[in-house]
């Protein structure tokens, strides 16, 4: 291959991907003649594109499925699974009746003692409420370590990180032996006191806080402002993107909670709507319409929320997965 | 501190020095946070431990105190090696496959072209999604007389196939549920990863005339260890402790097949109501992750540097 001599375009696009790319093809077709290029340009859109619509039916086909079957009726369902044709998935006859069914407006729904519209409330009451507390208490550990003179911070540090090797799902048991000690068990305490605290979202935070200028509470608190102040007037409305970026991090985790609800509570009233989908609906039931409408339910708050603020969700995952 | 609230101390002096008044106002920030971790996660494993001594039963509370019977009990009942070992053969299978589709994924997604910012989305809703719903709808889709599958797999002439109460076909089906689902996750953090390495690598590399594989293996690989380390470790935690997808999708089985150990802890402790026993192995796979993790953190820590 020439050495030197990277065309200019070719650079520019290189430096403007600040990256990773030398897997990305441009640099090699670069080299060719022209019309190489152009048939090389052609073989590659047209590769492209494949991956794209295998990555698209992979990842979205299931979700299709899922959504065109909760708007139709059983009878379609089963009718038109055989043999594979476009109305094994898209409906001939759109209806809302699953929906109506599974949150008891319809007296077949009520008949059947479905209410999901309670699943569904439960889920949001308790998701919203830990995100609420732990805004408050995981804002205020976070700027305790990232800012608060204190002495032998490093070992309470350690505390909080030490928790991270602890894995969450063998210590759901041992968890529960705490809470019905404390007398929470069957309650909506269990699902939110458990919560109102995480060690991910202080360590999250705390790294974040310590990248606003020290320089701004040093100066508040030459003017006579308090710790709680300095916190809620000036470290808080800086850190509104990673504040934010807990928050959603956090319903998500809640709202997509299973094992412990499933073993903390007891009561029907008290089911969340991932406990109530698995429970009450499963793969054997004859009404896949209603169990299509579940998902369905316990899906579109998490999918709106992520189609909104996406680069908080990204931002997360990268900062959950470098921990 | 302002003049004035200095002054207003200065009259109480003795053990309450501004110094320490600090220190204490200090501490009620992070003293909830540091409750809650106390409580809600270093308690339970102390009860965990004390209640795996006893007899001990969701209705009725502690009963004798056995001693180390249950863990005797554990060593010497055949379900429970099944179960770790239906958990390691999980994470075998699983962790090896998201890595690698994750790191593919990331080469390709990674790139700044037209539309691929949609496909990074597209990727990502598996992850949002709850695992009860993706165990449920692939349950749905594998189901022997109904299931999507079963009608793509009609079109190429393969009849109605058992995944789900299939003894060796159970495990992998729920391993290439779990691969979608968690995916996208990796992906992503591949792809921050291979974000931060220096583009001058390549020209560099590209100068000296080293193809796309060659730097492949020379520059990326190398330099994403760190991060493709770290993913290794925590997949691997997480895989070890699969559950949700179990109690949605096999219960257990067919003949224990995928009866992994979270999920015979929960039998033990929720089904059989042989809490002591469920706490023993709690403890026991506890001390197990976290000595794999704590292992697993040391080499990476040993392979940062170099």
């Amino acid at each position: 291959m020439a050495a030197g001599k990277l065309p200019l375009r070719v650079r520019e696009k290189r430096q403007g991907m600040a990256t990773l790319d030398g897997t990305g093809g441009a640099l090699t077709l670069a080299y060719r003649q022209d019309s190489r290029i152009r048939v090389g340009r052609v073989a590659e859109t047209v590769g492209r594109s494949l991956i794209y619509l295998v990555i698209v039916v992979l990842f979205l086909g299931p979700f299709i499925w899922m959504f065109f079957g909760s708007l139709r009726k059983e009878s379609e369902i089963t009718g038109y699974m055989f043999p594979f044709s476009w109305n094994t998935i898209v409906p001939v006859e759109w209806t809302l009746q699953n929906f109506l069914d599974i949150y008891g407006i319809s007296e077949a729904g009520q008949k059947g003692g479905l209410k999901f519209h309670i699943g569904l409330m439960n889920s949001g009451l308790i998701s919203i409420a830990v995100v609420s507390c732990s805004l408050v208490f995981n804002t205020m550990a976070a700027y305790f370590f990232a800012r608060l003179p204190f002495p032998g911070k490093k070992y309470l540090t350690a505390f909080v990180v030490a928790t991270f090797l602890l894995p969450f799902e063998v210590t759901v048991v041992p968890l529960y032996l705490v809470v019905s000690d404390l007398g929470m068990r069957n309650t909506y305490w269990s699902m939110i006191v458990p919560f109102f605290a995480s060690p991910f979202i202080v360590f999250m935070l705390t790294q974040f806080l310590g990248t606003i200028p020290k320089e701004l509470d040093e100066a508040a608190l030459v003017d006579g402002a308090n710790y709680w102040q300095i916190l809620w007037q000036i470290v808080f409305p800086n850190a509104v993107p990673a504040i934010l970026t807990a928050a959603l991090i956090e319903f998500q985790f809640i709202w997509n909670l299973f094992y412990w609800p499933l073993i903390a509570t007891s009561s029907l009233d008290l089911q969340v709507i991932q406990v109530m989908i698995a429970s009450q609906t499963t793969d054997r039931t004859i009404y896949w319409g209603r169990t299509f409408a579940g998902l369905v339910s316990a899906v579109v708050p998490v999918l709106l929320l992520f189609l909104f603020g996406q680069r908080f969700y990204f931002r997360g995952a990268v900062l959950s997965g470098m921990k | 501190m302002t003049a004035q609230a200095i002054a207003g101390l200065a009259p109480r002096s003795g053990w309450l020095t501004l110094q320490r008044r600090r220190y204490l106002f200090a501490l009620v920030f992070v003293l909830p946070a540091l409750l809650n971790f106390a409580i809600f996660r270093y308690v339970p494993i102390l009860l965990a431990g004390q209640a795996s001594l006893y007899d001990y039963s969701l209705l009725g509370g502690f009963g004798d105190f056995v001693g180390l019977k249950n863990y005797v009990h554990a060593f010497e009942d055949d379900l429970f090696v099944t179960s770790l070992l239906v958990a390691i053969k999980f994470a075998l299978m699983k962790v090896p496959a998201q890595v690698a589709l994750a790191l593919l994924l990331a080469l390709f997604v990674s790139r700044e072209v037209r539309g691929m910012g949609a496909i990074r989305t597209i990727i990502f809703i598996p992850v949002v999604t709850s695992l009860v719903v993706g165990s449920l709808l692939w349950a749905m889709m594998y189901n022997k007389d109904l299931g999507l599958i079963q009608s793509l797999l009609g079109v190429f002439g393969i009849g109605h196939t058992a995944f789900m109460s299939n003894p060796v076909l159970a495990l992998p089906s729920m391993v290439f549920m779990m691969v979608w689902k968690e995916v996208g996750f990796s992906t992503i953090i591949f792809v921050a990863g291979l974000k931060g390495i220096p583009a001058m690598f390549y020209d560099a590399a590209a100068i000296d005339g080293a193809g796309r594989i060659r730097q492949f293996f020379a520059i990326t690989l190398p330099l994403l260890k760190p991060v493709l380390l770290f993913v290794v470790v925590t997949q691997t935690i997480s895989a070890m402790q699969v559950f949700i997808p179990i109690f949605v999708m096999t219960q257990g089985g067919p003949f224990y097949a995928t009866d992994a150990i979270v999920y015979y802890i929960y039998q033990n402790g929720f089904q059989y109501n042989d809490m002591g026993y469920a706490s023993a192995m709690s403890f026991i796979v506890l001390v197990l992750l976290v000595a794999v993790s704590g292992l697993q953190f040391k080499a990476l820590k040993g392979n940062v540097d170099y």
